[in-house]
């Protein structure tokens, strides 16, 4: 019981995410800076490592504004759900050897459950929002995780696909120098697929401040909007989390495994991920579209081709 | 020319002379024989009208009209008058918005600020200025400011029952079993400035556009006629801030020809080096707009980076980063401490070392070709068509740049080409903005050194030669000036009275209002995410768009 309250609040619960969360968004402010040639925050605590916790605990003062002919319900429990949401993935990632809190056969299939499930509960924050923009970034946001997400279940099906298990832990002990570059192709599919799930540039198409005022997010504030911003810093790990396990051998490290690696497998993704950010403007709806369905799934059809027959050629006898 | 001015003597009027090298000016003896003769000007060639400014004769009961006629492509212009009655009900004048389609806002403005109504135009609506001005005509003589604003909370009190009213209604007529909606793109929008564009859309289609502007109108021509020769450089700058300078220079090239006093020749390159350090100050926002309606912040960061080093150039000469004020009637304001040109170089040397890292990243970027290639095409006869000027008209591959059509200050001793971009999409916008903005710092450099040669060879004198004297009171007169300004054409009407010591009226006609015009025409049938690019691409700035 003691064991499942600190799974629950702490690790890998909830302090760990608002530890996860503020730093995070510190770590992209200042990596972001650096990339713009400016400064980024610098003034509350060293390096302005305070300043993102100032800012989160801003929001949770401040008024929340529920606007006038929406369903409060719809449009309060939404973000609270969508927090929740995002942390269950958490709980089937093996953070370093031997702990997992729910070691499960089914583990992989969770993972890309939990994952798919997001968008719609954004997509329904978008809906109850009443707003034009808010009910368009909604649309967008269904349209964008229905195309991406079947090239990310197929992605993330090849090292079940090559080691014969759903099992996280198994997947990851089973793990290699040598599986990592079978599965590399796979990798990058998924780190694609990632990409448009997340929202991130070039496919930030959802929350475009440009063309729709930050789609589903418009008419939030204060704890709704915290939560809201929350959700996606979890959803950062949870899909980062999944990457790191699926193909990047998760804690395994040189010399000695440990959290380390698992952590730092992590930041890796986010900086290459930020660097795109920092370089590529955003694609259309439509380019999307094409670009998933013409391209990205084909692919992955391919991927899991070529990773059937690696394993029948070098994986069949071990 | 010639062929203009046989075409002109065809019709009745009061005179026709030569004016400047590329100008006919002529002053048409009646208003009936506007539209015979405007459909002759466009089978002749004359292809695009700059602009329409009425002038408010109190005394005399006359409205004049003049109508800027310009050929882009053979560089022969025409500057038509036609005097009209002022009284308001009789003040009325054939529209040639059918014939010339870039009269339509122009005429509408004329409308909206001096009641000036055209017959038959599609679409006569008030324009710019608020909704306490209604049936109310501000830039007529008789009209009283101040018992208008005496009245400011009823003024504000009408803004807000009309924008009550408008939200009540604006979905009103729509079919209610479609998904046809209307979305306010702006004023208050991460991407769009001061100005508010009516979306009609279905979906994610556009079905059109109707922009609302005057959110920024500060009512500059008004402001104007109400200070001094001198102390007007500082409504003019205000046209934008991004380029002011050379908004000044128009100014005081229009006011020096009234006196009719030739400046230093340290003045003129003064002029053009500041002139386009202001240019390059602008593009560098402009090319990071661009990006930044994509969702790419980098670029404009990175350019604010390199700009920072011009404008220290600019506070080292003028004390002032953004309003400089450093031009006026007579030369330019401030002597110059050749100290000053280490800063100047600076910026330069800081330009030279990071613009290949933008080339690289940001201008072959292909994701942004990609976005933006064939989105917004606007071919070399809709640039005629709808006057539209500067990088935009020359992105579509049409040779216009009146530093070189008509050059002023001392750009006709520069080596200067035509830097031109086929292709005409947005894509070619922001390539064409890049090659311009590298011709601009070529230009600096070449002032720069000649600058230097002279004051080096005691030809000029960089403390003493910078202002000769414009007397206070100027003679009754009037002239016009063009200047290519960052975003186009500025063309400046100036008309004095006798012994004047303020202006009586100066019109400005600022690119980014014909710029604005095109959105619709774009935009129709596009998709809401090609609204940022657009309107990005097309360099338009809110200052000068409502003055």
């Amino acid at each position: 019981m003691s064991d499942l309250i600190f799974n629950a609040f702490v690790f890998p619960g909830l302090l760990y995410v608002l530890v996860w969360t503020v730093g995070l968004f510190w770590f992209f402010r200042k990596f972001m800076a650096a990339l713009h040639k400016r400064v980024g925050p610098s003034f509350n605590g060293k390096g302005g490592s305070y300043q993102t916790l100032f800012d989160l605990s801003k929001l949770l003062t401040k008024e929340s504004i529920t606007p006038d002919g929406v369903n409060p319900y719809l449009f309060s429990t939404m973000p609270l759900l969508a927090v929740i949401f995002a942390m269950l993935p958490a709980a089937f990632i093996p953070w370093s050897s031997g702990f997992v809190v729910v070691d499960s056969t089914y583990g992989l299939l969770a993972l890309v459950v939990l994952i798919g499930i997001e968008p719609f509960l954004l997509f329904l924050t978008g809906f109850g929002s009443n707003n034009k923009y808010s009910f368009l970034g909604g649309i967008r946001i269904l349209t964008q995780s229905i195309s991406m997400e079947t090239s990310f279940l197929l992605a993330a099906l090849s090292p079940a696909v090559l080691f014969s298990t759903m099992n996280l832990t198994s997947i990851v002990e089973q793990s290699s120098w040598f599986s990592f570059i079978v599965l590399f192709p796979g990798f990058v599919l998924y780190f694609i697929a990632l990409l448009g799930l997340l929202e991130q540039p070039p496919f930030n198409i959802p929350d475009a401040e440009q063309e729709i005022v930050y789609g589903f997010y418009t008419e939030y504030s204060g704890t709704n909007y915290f939560l809201l911003q929350l959700t996606m810093f979890v959803e950062f790990m949870a899909v980062f989390a999944g990457a790191a396990t699926l193909f990047l051998g998760a804690y395994k490290g040189v010399f000695f495994d440990s959290y380390f690696f698992f952590f730092m497998k992590m930041i890796l993704i986010a900086i290459v991920m930020m660097t795109l950010r920092a370089a590529t403007p955003r694609i259309t709806l439509s380019q999307m579209l094409t670009f998933s369905w013409k391209y990205m799934v084909p692919l992955a059809l391919v991927n899991i081709a070529w990773v059937l027959f690696a394993k029948s050629l070098w994986f069949m006898g071990a | 020319m010639q062929a203009l001015k046989k075409l002109m003597g065809t019709f009745e009027c009061e005179y026709v002379e030569d004016y400047k090298a590329t100008w006919i000016k002529a002053k048409l003896h009646s208003k009936d024989d506007l539209i015979e003769l405007v459909t002759a000007l466009k089978k002749e060639g004359v292809r695009s009208l700059s602009t329409v400014s009425p002038t408010d004769f109190l005394a005399d009961g006359i409205m004049e009209l003049n109508y800027f006629f310009e050929d882009l492509q053979d560089k022969r212009n025409l500057w038509l008058k036609v005097d009209l009655p002022r009284e308001e009900e009789k003040c009325e004048i054939e529209s040639i918005t059918n014939i010339f389609p870039s009269a339509s806002w122009h005429e509408r403005e004329a409308f909206s600020m001096f009641g000036v109504r055209f017959l038959n135009h599609p679409d006569l609506r008030d324009i710019i200025k608020s909704e306490d001005f209604r049936d109310k005509y501000p830039f007529r003589k008789d009209f009283d400011w101040v018992a208008h604003e005496s009245n400011n909370l009823a003024n504000v009190q009408q803004i807000v029952d009309a924008f009550k009213k408008e939200q009540n209604e604006n979905e009103v007529d729509l079919d209610p079993d479609s998904s046809e909606t209307i979305l306010n793109w702006g004023p208050t929008h991460p991407a769009s400035g001061p100005i508010r564009l009516r979306v009609h859309c279905d979906g994610e289609e556009i079905i059109s556009i109707d922009p609302d502007i005057g959110y920024v109108w500060r009512a500059l021509e008004h402001l104007i006629e109400l200070k001094d020769f001198v102390g007007a450089i500082v409504a003019v700058e205000r046209l934008c801030f991004m380029d002011n300078i050379n908004s000044m220079v128009g100014y005081a090239m229009a006011v020096e020809e009234i006196a009719d006093v030739e400046i230093t020749d340290f003045a003129k390159w003064m002029r053009v080096l500041l002139g386009e350090v202001a240019r390059v100050s602008s593009h560098f926002m402009g090319l990071g707009g661009f990006f930044n309606n994509m969702g790419l912040h980098t670029l404009g960061m990175w350019n604010m980076d390199t700009r920072e080093f011009f404008l220290d150039f600019l506070e080292s000469y003028s004390g002032a980063r953004i309003a400089t004020a450093a031009v006026e009637p007579g030369g330019v304001r401030y002597g110059l401490d050749m100290v000053m040109f280490d800063e100047l170089q600076k910026a330069l040397d800081k330009f030279d070392s990071s613009v290949d890292e933008v080339e690289a990243v940001f201008v072959n970027n292909p994701t942004m070709k990609l976005r933006a290639n064939n989105v917004g095409v606007l071919t070399a006869d809709e640039v005629h068509a709808f006057g539209l000027s500067g990088i935009v008209a020359r992105a579509s591959g049409v040779k216009t740049d009146i530093r070189i059509d008509e050059p002023y200050a001392a750009y006709g001793e520069l080596d200067l080409e035509y830097i031109t971009q086929e292709g005409g999409s947005s894509k070619d916008r922001f390539m064409m903005l890049f090659r311009d903005l590298k011709q601009s710092v070529e230009i600096i450099k070449q002032a720069k050194l000649h600058i230097e040669k002279a004051v080096a060879s005691g030809e000029m004198h960089p403390t003493k030669d910078h202002m000769v004297k414009v007397p206070k009171k100027l003679p009754k007169g009037e002239a016009i000036s063009r200047v290519e300004w960052a975003r186009g054409e500025v063309l400046m009407h100036l008309v004095t009275e006798e012994k004047a010591k303020t202006p009586y009226r100066l019109k400005l006609r600022a690119p980014s209002f014909n710029h604005t015009m095109m959105l619709d025409y774009l935009l129709k049938g596009q998709t809401l995410s090609d609204i940022p690019l657009i309107f990005g691409s097309l360099y338009i700035c809110q200052g000068d768009l409502d003055r």
